[in-house]
């Protein structure tokens, strides 16, 4: 054969194994003693092949005789002392030495006796024979490597098959890089809770690993109906690791926020790490899913745990309410906030109104960061400086000694806002928001002249946001624009005007519907004044406040006085927030004049005429600018 | 006029400087009774070759707290004062005070510190106590100690490293020889020895002994890098 590989085999260098204890602890036989050791391999020595062998080829004649006296000596043998077999070994040898020695002498005299050759029959070589002999062993080694190779392939199989059917260690090896176990005497116990995060929750997160009995597996297929009827099919997973989980941590648990405003719900946001509830408490579920469920229910009771807590003890104007698994507070008037516990440990109970529920992902989130916040601030305090000073009070309360802080000082350095506070708190803004939008929009959709435009930043945070809105005239961008910033915070709205005033308003989106309204005059009394310049027409009088005529409901009127170039013609305007712009013309002198008993002459017209409205409505021209425009051209050209 | 007192504690003295003492000596000596105070520090001590201080920290960054953002740095002007006053005995009593400054965070305040003498409880306690009173002051309290009699014995600036795990703090430092007090600061400072102070202390008030017990077991846990063990120094006094 072309590959041949040789094979060499030796004894392990270490002593054989006397016996192996229940604790797995092996007892070594003591080493043999060289002479023990010298006495064991003599005993192994064959003497009687090897001569067998060597007579046979040689003195055929005599191996009958020999093998006789041989096998007589071994039946006498005795096992008295090591030495004896090979005592009697050699002796047999000896004997047959002499008798051959005795039948050389005798045949050296060739008196007695005469050795003749004997003729030996060549074997016959018969070539068929060889041929099926030949066949016979290669059938034979062929059947050995086919067996081989049917060991390797079968044995292969298993192992592929295996691999579906994880291992138990590999599995506690995987458990182990994602959550913290430890063994308790003969029990593997893990531990879920965010305890090594921060958290201070009492209840405790513990969850006993225990290997799949094999007898269960099959057990298994039965139960699987009951889930059938009830949801998606998980596909069964086979892990040879089971995580049994305190009965009150089973299940899947969210937190319901809900904002309802009389009665009606304005908006909610399920909380859910799990997304939306599919996940169910299926009990094959793969460990790793059945422990960040678990997981996710002691978040949620603790979240709601610390909030409930919180409720009881805050002294708000109208108290929060604990009912239950549910924390009502009130964010503005009318509007509540429902934070709600939901906790279901079987399938069927789905939330009934989760058609009507709108997710709030921004409060799902900031109900999670704000726990997480406290979490990590209690893990992560600041180290003092110099070293040497006490582990714990933050950079301000050591300086509140040097720096001679008051007990007001000290106070406030205390006091924490709670969970309940901040999320309070930003709800708040979130409607304060959606009403500053929805003011901005309808205004922007009732108002067509001026256009009102709002930026809002994209930068902002949970309590405040910042809008800038832009009253402007269509094709008149240039000539007059007035900016607002109006900031949102949680309950009030603080707006800067164009002028660098800065008023403050309260929840009622009515205040920052007037406000802008009244803007909006003011922008227009801007822009024909701005635009009378640009015409060469002289802006004679002008008042935000215009304290005649009917009383507004909302603000003052504005109005101002322009003067043609040649003086000889003035426009009023006058902006009211309720009823809108009135333009009226008067002309010094005017074109037509009739002497009468009282104005005699015609001079006395030029101290100025009665003022004639002009229907706006009527006149031509896109916006009130345009009109206004072609009003002054007009006037200007008519002189 | 602020005035002083000096309240015994046990073998150790409490100094009170107030304005009026009554209602602070009456709100200080409730807060000792209800024992709030953190006034004992265990401490454990070792110290570790320059050319192993890497592994230390690496182990360190490995068991202790939140040291995701690496460890904290320090860099530290002690200096030493004693207030000798002839007491009734032959031998003058001297009262030790520890004045520090943090070099590389000007802002924060300066710390007044009295550290006592070990106290001599059981033999089998695994760590030293001894009584801790700190307190942050401003930077003026140089000049207050030295006109209250206050003598500077040694200064000394240790540069380091501190962790923290749960309530016990570990400080890896090394400890400069003050030079020329006229050269620019980071300067003519020269290393007194080849090693670093290693030290685990916890600040607690009085009668929790149980965290020295967490202490041996944490230090055990850094045992083949650094020994940290209780150190006598009145043994090591008499040494010298």
């Amino acid at each position: 054969m072309p590959y041949s590989v040789n094979i060499s085999v030796e004894a392990p260098i270490e002593n054989q194994i006397h016996e192996i204890t229940y604790d797995g602890t092996e007892i070594y036989q003591p080493p043999l003693s060289l002479s023990e050791s010298l006495s064991k391999y003599a005993q192994k020595i064959d003497f009687s092949k090897t001569s067998e062998v060597e007579v046979k080829k040689e003195f055929s004649e005599t191996t009958e005789d020999n093998k006789l006296e041989a096998d007589s000596k071994e039946t006498f043998q005795s096992n008295l002392w090591p030495w004896d077999t090979v005592r009697n070994k050699l002796r047999s040898a000896l004997q047959e030495v002499c008798v051959l020695a005795d039948v050389l002498a005798i045949a050296k005299d060739k008196r007695y006796m005469v050795l003749d050759p004997v003729q030996q029959e060549p074997l016959e070589t018969k070539s068929m024979a060889q041929i099926y002999a030949r066949k016979k062993a290669l059938s034979g080694a062929a059947n050995v490597l086919l067996t081989g190779a049917e060991r390797l392939k079968t044995s292969q199989t298993e192992a592929a098959r295996n691999r579906t059917v994880p291992d138990f260690h590999i599995e506690l090896l995987r458990l182990r890089q994602n959550w913290r176990l430890k063994k308790v005497s003969n029990t593997i116990i893990g531990d879920l809770s965010y305890r090594t995060a921060g958290s201070k929750y009492i209840q405790t997160g513990t969850f006993e690993v225990s290997k799949t009995e094999e007898d269960e597996k099959p057990a298994t297929p039965p139960s699987s109906p009951s889930p059938l009827s009830t949801g998606p099919v998980v596909p069964k997973t086979n892990t040879a690791l089971k995580v049994s989980i305190p009965s009150e941590l089973k299940g899947v648990a969210y937190i319901e926020v809900l904002c309802r405003k009389d009665q009606d719900d304005l908006c909610s946001a399920n909380i859910n790490l799990l997304g939306n509830g599919h996940t169910t408490t299926h009990p094959d579920m793969h460990w790793q899913q059945k422990l960040e469920a678990a997981q996710n229910v002691l978040f949620c009771k603790e979240l709601f745990n610390q909030l409930a807590k919180e409720a009881v003890q805050l002294q708000a104007p109208i108290p929060h309410m604990v009912v239950g698994n549910q924390i009502m507070a009130t964010v503005l008037p009318g509007i509540q906030l429902i934070i709600g516990l939901r906790h279901s440990t079987n399938v069927e109970k789905k939330p009934a109104n989760s058609g009507k529920t709108e997710h709030d992902h921004v409060l799902e989130h900031s109900l999670h960061q704000l726990l997480r916040e406290v979490h990590h601030k209690n893990t992560h305090h600041p180290f003092p400086h110099p070293a040497t000073g006490p582990l714990g009070p933050s950079k301000k309360r050591m300086c509140a000694g040097p720096m001679a802080a008051d007990r007001y000082e000290l106070l406030e350095m205390t006091k924490t806002e709670t969970l309940l506070e901040q999320i309070i708190k930003q709800a708040q803004h979130f409607f304060m928001r959606m009403r500053t939008e929805y003011v901005l929009d309808t205004i922007a959709k009732e108002v067509k002249d001026p256009l009102i435009s709002s930026h809002w930043n994209t930068l902002n945070s949970p309590t405040q946001s910042c809008v800038k809105i832009n009253i402007s005239t269509h094709g008149y961008d240039a000539l007059c624009r007035t900016p607002l910033v109006i900031h949102v915070g949680e309950k009030t709205l603080k707006c800067i005007c164009r002028d660098g005033k800065v008023m403050y308003m309260s929840y009622e989106p009515q205040e920052l519907r007037d406000l802008v309204f009244c803007h909006i005059n003011q922008h227009q009394i801007l822009a024909v004044q701005a635009l009378a310049k640009t015409m060469g027409w002289q802006s004679l009088a002008n008042s935000n406040h215009l304290g005649t005529g009917a009383v507004e409901p909302l603000g003052n009127a504005s109005s101002c006085l322009l003067a043609s170039p040649t003086g000889d013609r003035i426009i009023a305007v006058r902006c009211e927030p309720q009823s809108g712009v009135q333009v009226s013309v008067a002309h010094s002198p005017r074109t037509d004049f009739f002497p009468s008993r009282l104005v005699t002459e015609r001079k006395w017209e030029h101290l100025g005429g009665q003022f004639r409205d002009v229907r706006l409505e009527k006149m031509e021209g896109r916006n009130f600018l345009h009109k206004m425009e072609l009003l002054m051209a007009s006037l200007t050209s008519n002189s | 006029m602020p005035r002083i007192f000096f309240i015994k504690v046990g073998q150790n003295y409490i100094i009170i400087m107030s304005a009026a003492p009554g209602s602070a000596m009456d709100s200080l000596s409730a807060a000792l009774k209800c024992n709030i105070i953190p006034n004992q520090e265990y401490l454990l001590q070792g110290s570790v070759l320059d050319q192993y201080v890497e592994v230390l920290l690496h182990r360190l960054r490995g068991l202790c707290d939140n040291v995701d953002s690496g460890p904290e740095s320090f860099h530290d002007h002690e200096l030493s004062f004693a207030l000798r006053a002839q007491g009734s005995g032959a031998a003058p009593m001297v009262l030790p005070l520890r004045v520090r400054r943090a070099l590389d965070s000007p802002e924060s305040p300066w710390q007044l510190r009295y550290v006592g003498q070990q106290e001599l409880g059981d033999k089998n306690r695994p760590t030293v106590v001894r009584s801790s009173i700190d307190m942050a002051c401003s930077s003026t309290i140089v000049e207050f100690l030295t006109e209250l009699g206050c003598r500077m014995d040694f200064e000394y600036i240790a540069r380091g490293y501190m962790f923290r795990k749960g309530r016990m703090k570990i400080t890896v430092s090394k400890i400069f020889k003050m030079g020329n007090m006229n050269t620019k600061p980071g300067e003519g400072v020269e290393p007194i020895s080849q090693s670093y102070l290693v030290e685990l202390s916890v600040l607690a008030p009085t009668g929790q002994d149980a965290i020295a017990e967490d202490m041996r077991i944490f230090a055990e846990q850094l045992r083949p890098l650094v020994q940290l063990e209780k150190i006598d120094y009145k043994r090591l006094g008499n040494m010298s």
